[in-house]
């Protein structure tokens, strides 16, 4: 009896057993349930693809972007305000992944882990989203772009509200195409929000990135001079401009965006602490993100691959990969003396917050360079933004600073035109960032898309 | 305006509803578990065996004793001359006993050596090789014995009587009744009635288990009520026919119940019945084989007059019956060979039904008795590597068996094929329930295949929220704890081993049923005891659930009537 008394022991090992999968099972659910829960079978939220009963998404000026009507998700009536705003409020599918309709699904469903989908449709409580954007100066940027691949993205560089995200190539969300063997080339990328989720070549805008490196490792930066005669040689391969810009300053080469003075900038701060300031403004970081939408991560690292190529890298060619929501919290950072306030895109009302007991991942404010450099910045932008302005570029007419690109991409392609930079002004402090990939010229072809979103915003 | 402010308080009320049932459920399984750790029998000496040589008294404690040179005898002699394990010494109705199993020489009551099981009362001699031990009464014993953890001490708070807990899980019931008689599809009364028709059969079992055949305690069947009758309800607005075959096969398992106590009561019966059992069990098997009709890839329904009949689960409870015995009986290899063959048949059949699910289980709940009656690790090993090569020869002679679990780990690439539907279904309709639940009928789960039979833990999930699925998991956990508990007072090693592994079963069974449908192990088919909806599945729980009730002395013990009350009063006034 004894003895068998001691085996039954085995009894007790099979129900810890069964407990601790129990407990497995519990966390799993904890961990996944909002992803369980967003099934396109699911039954409690099924028709027009799990969004029949979900919230409203207004804009910043509570336009309706997106609603229900007999148990149809409907959008903006205007075709282009809603072919602009596909890759923020998204579709009935969850293609478009970094959407507030697909990352906030279950905020719009009325879901929670402790209610479920269950409450009854008497009790439920606002589950409407908010939008910190302008659907104007979104449909007025979308238009600038005129059917070209590209982003363009606005932002208040005090408080971090976006207020204008869209990106091309895009589609109607009330008529989605279908997208077969025959047109897939036109709809390249188009589940991409290019402002968040691609990346491209920055070309002369990754100056900016390249004088801060210089302002904080070269001392006597501003006591050189640099003579461009048109072609700067670097073991064998020529780094060149567009004409020879003669003797000039540091400031003076910024504005001029002087490739043969930047190539040897480049080379004289180096390879690890050109990376080094990189990473400082946010290159090489996947972890960042706006409203828990996380942003692509940009790329630069001229380690190891020889002056010639650090050269390059230092006028945003070789391997450098930038994302357009960092390049507009890079001008932030200069603007606001350092520090890049965080994006969002979702308005933190609280209701959400306390309803859903979910926390609106406003991440922290990025400390990029120092108040000095970016004072420093702050001039150089100024500076080249004056010769922009000599040339007919405004921005419904206020101060800004600003730094242009034009990206070569390779043998037969048009470059990748960039414009990006902030305003100087109290009442509209936007920081911004417009790519144009195949626009050529980024003055002729990327200036007039910020122009078009910023004149919608003043006005 | 007041047409909408009238909907929202029902809907409140409804609600309220909702979130009060999780933490209702949790009181009553623990009300359940806290009324199985009361009464307990004061641990003292059944008797007393002197060895004469010496004058040394040893202590009787249990119904069974070995007695033997061995360390793991109930009562160790230390003698050369006595065998490892020598003798039993054995308590029944009819008094002590002493069964020599296989000494070397021999057994002797009196003088004369004994055969077979031999009669002793007190003051007579057993001898043993050169000791001598003689029956003294238990009172001549005097020592502390070390408590318990399960049962509580006899100063602890009483717990519930056993009809507050029926009226607590009546209510508990009742409340699902009056959710389901409001989910969103259909609004009408007939939840109420299948709810009535339901507490007259419990209650009526609860008043012949107490007035009629005087049994003292009621958790364990309060606590499989609760279940069972959980899953009657949540048929309700499912299919009201299923619901009725449910509710009628709950009360058949409450008769199978009853009589598999009373019929158990003399574990010596069950012995004489051994080698009916076993062969009623293959005939079962056989017939199922040969007139099976396949349903879901498994052979292993028959249809008897337009009944459908699960064979296999019938066979659980014969298997448990074979499995166990009687110490004396359990030490002769007879018994033991006898064992193993009857499995090797068993888990064979059902492997040829293709039940692979069943095949497991029995497999998984053969290795515990294994292991309970031998102790010996080497014959688990043995059997694991017997199944792991039977395993391989099914693979390589039918390689489209594996491909019916082939989508295990990675469902989510299946949501729209029969490797996965099921299991993904069950997993986002158990999140979409929350913590408390979309309320009885409200659920989406039912329209998929099987959600009331195989995956009704899925449904509970969505319908009445994660909490109380959870507390049903507890509940079986706590039906093996308690069954585990039970062993250390239970009058013969047959009760021991048959209620462990009859709880060890429902607890693999539960486990391959959960993780099964929740993608953790491969999806094969097998019933949540008492919860899923099958006539067969039902009533074998029950039938389980009476070997767990054997085991606990108490069952048979007299109950205490008013004049035992008397006495004590009277006692307690001198």
């Amino acid at each position: 009896m004894k003895r068998i008394m001691t085996r039954s022991l085995i009894v007790w090992f099979v129900s810890l057993a069964f407990l601790a999968g129990i407990i497995f099972l519990g966390v799993r659910l904890v961990v996944h349930n909002a992803e369980w829960v967003q099934q396109p079978y699911n039954g409690h939220i099924a028709s027009s693809g799990g969004l029949a009963k979900a919230g409203k998404i207004y804009d910043r000026n509570q336009v309706t972007l997106a609603y229900n009507e007999n148990d149809k998700r409907l959008y903006h009536p205007d075709q282009s305000t809603r072919e602009s705003l596909l890759h923020v409020v998204g579709d009935n599918t969850l293609n478009i992944s970094t959407a507030i309709q697909s990352m906030y699904r279950t905020n719009l469903t009325g879901y929670s882990f402790i209610l479920g989908l269950g409450l009854p449709e008497s009790l439920r409580g606002n589950s409407d989203v908010t939008l910190t954007l302008d659907s104007d100066a979104c449909r007025a940027a979308y238009n600038a772009l005129g059917g070209r691949k590209g982003a363009c993205v606005v932002y208040n560089y005090k408080t971090g509200e976006v207020l204008c995200d869209t990106s091309t190539p895009s589609y109607d969300p009330s008529n989605p195409p279908e997208i077969t063997e025959g047109n897939e080339k036109d709809y390249d990328g188009v589940y991409l929000d290019n402002v968040v989720s691609s990346t491209f070549t920055p070309g002369s805008v990754f100056k900016i990135i390249t004088s801060a490196a210089a302002v904080e490792s070269i001392p006597d930066i501003y006591s050189q001079t640099f003579t461009c005669n048109g072609s700067l040689d670097v073991e064998g391969n020529a780094i060149t401009c567009e004409y020879a810009h003669g003797t000039q300053t540091f400031s003076e080469a910024f504005a001029n965006s002087c490739n043969c003075a930047f190539g040897e900038i480049a080379m004289q701060v180096g390879s690890e602490k050109m990376k080094a300031t990189a990473e400082k403004l946010g290159f090489n970081n996947n972890s960042l993100k706006m409203s828990g939408i996380p942003i692509a991560e940009s790329h630069y690292d001229a380690t190891g691959v020889g002056e010639n190529y650090l050269a390059w890298s230092g006028i945003g060619q070789h391997e450098d990969l930038a994302n357009p929501m960092l390049m507009a919290m890079i001008c932030s950072a200069v603007a606001n003396g350092g520090t890049a306030s965080s994006p969002y895109i979702v308005e933190d009302d609280g209701k959400l917050l306390d309803k859903l007991g979910i926390a609106i991942n406003k991440a922290n404010n990025v400390d990029m360079v120092s108040a000095d450099t970016a004072a420093r910045l702050h001039e150089l932008m100024r500076g080249s933004a004056n010769s922009y302005a000599n040339r007919g570029v405004s921005l419904a007419g206020l101060n800004f600073c600003a730094k242009t690109g034009t990206a070569e991409v390779g043998e037969g392609k048009e470059p990748t035109a960039w414009f990006v930079g902030f305003i100087e002004d109290e009442a509209h402090p936007y920081a911004f960032a417009a790519t144009v990939v195949e626009g050529g010229y980024g003055i002729e072809a990327a200036t007039p898309v910020v122009s078009a979103a910023i004149s919608e915003l003043v006005n | 305006m007041i047409g909408i402010s009238l909907q929202i308080i029902l809907d409140v009320s409804v609600l309220a509803l909702r979130a009060l049932l999780p933490i209702y459920a949790l009181v009553i399984v623990y009300q359940c578990f806290a009324s199985a750790r009361r009464h307990r029998r004061p641990e003292k000496p059944l008797v007393t065996l002197e060895i004469k040589e010496t004058g040394q008294k040893i202590p009787v404690l249990f119904w069974e004793n070995s007695i033997g040179r061995s360390k793991g005898s109930d009562i160790r002699v230390s003698d050369i001359s006595v065998s490892r394990d020598h003798c039993v010494l054995l308590r029944r109705k009819e008094g002590w006993f002493v069964s020599d199993i296989g000494s070397k020489f021999g057994t002797f009551v009196n003088g004369e050596e004994t055969e077979g099981r031999t009669k002793v009362v007190i003051d007579d001699e057993i001898t043993v090789g050169h000791t001598t031990l003689v029956l003294k009464r238990g009172e001549e014993f005097q020592e502390k014995l070390r408590p318990s953890w399960f049962f509580s001490k006899a100063s602890d708070k009483g717990s519930l009587k056993p009809y507050k807990l029926m009226i607590l899980i009546t209510f508990f019931h009742f409340f699902m009744a009056v959710e389901a008689c409001f989910s969103n599809e259909i609004k009408d009364y007939t939840p109420l009635l299948i709810f009535g028709a339901m507490e007259l059969v419990m209650w009526l079992f609860f008043c012949i288990s107490s007035y009629a055949l005087n049994r003292v305690n009621f958790e364990l069947e309060a606590l499989a009520c609760f279940l069972s009758g959980m899953g009657v309800m949540l048929l309700v607005r499912q299919e009201l026919r299923s619901a009725i075959v449910q509710l009628i096969a709950m009360a058949l398992g409450m008769i199978v119940f009853a009589i598999i106590v009373k019929f158990i009561e003399n574990p010596d019966r069950v012995d004489s019945w051994r080698l009916w059992i076993m062969i009623a069990a293959v005939g079962l098997l056989a017939v199922n084989i040969i007139f099976g009709r396949v349903q879901n890839g498994a052979a292993n329904w028959i249809n008897i007059g337009g009944i459908s009949v699960q064979p296999s689960e019938f066979v659980k409870i014969a298997f448990i019956f074979v499995g166990a015995a009687a110490l004396d009986k359990l030490q002769t290899k007879r018994n033991f060979i006898e064992f193993i063959i009857f499995s090797a048949v068993c888990v064979g059949a059902l492997a040829l039904m293709g039940d692979f699910g069943t095949a497991l289980i029995f497999f998984a709940t053969f290795l515990l008795i294994a292991l309970m009656r031998s102790g010996d690790f080497k014959t688990i090993i043995l059997a694991l590597v017997a199944a792991a090569f039977a395993v391989f020869i099914v693979l390589s002679i039918k390689p489209y068996v594996a491909d019916r679990f082939s989508a295990w780990g990675h469902v989510w690439q299946h949501t729209q094929d029969s490797g996965g539907y099921q299991q993904v279904r069950v997993m986002t309709y158990m999140a979409s329930g929350g913590l408390i639940g979309v309320g009885v009928g409200n659920g989406f789960l039912k329209y998929v295949f099987a959600s009331e039979s195989d995956l009704v833990f899925g449904l509970v999930s969505e319908e009445m929220g994660v909490i109380v699925a959870f507390a049903i998991a507890a509940a079986i956990v706590a039906l093996a704890f308690y069954a585990r508990a039970i062993t250390t007072r239970s009058r013969s090693t047959f009760y021991a081993i048959s209620a462990c592994c009859a709880a060890g079963l429902m607890v693999i069974q539960s486990a391959l049923n959960i993780f099964g449908i929740t993608d953790i192990l491969p999806l094969t088919g097998v019933t949540l005891p008492f919860l899923s909806a099958g006539g067969s599945s039902m009533i074998s729980c029950w039938g389980l659930l009476a070997f767990i009730k054997a085991a606990d002395e108490r069952t048979y013990a007299a109950k205490r009537r008013a004049p035992a009350n008397a006495l004590r009063r009277r006692g307690a006034v001198e």
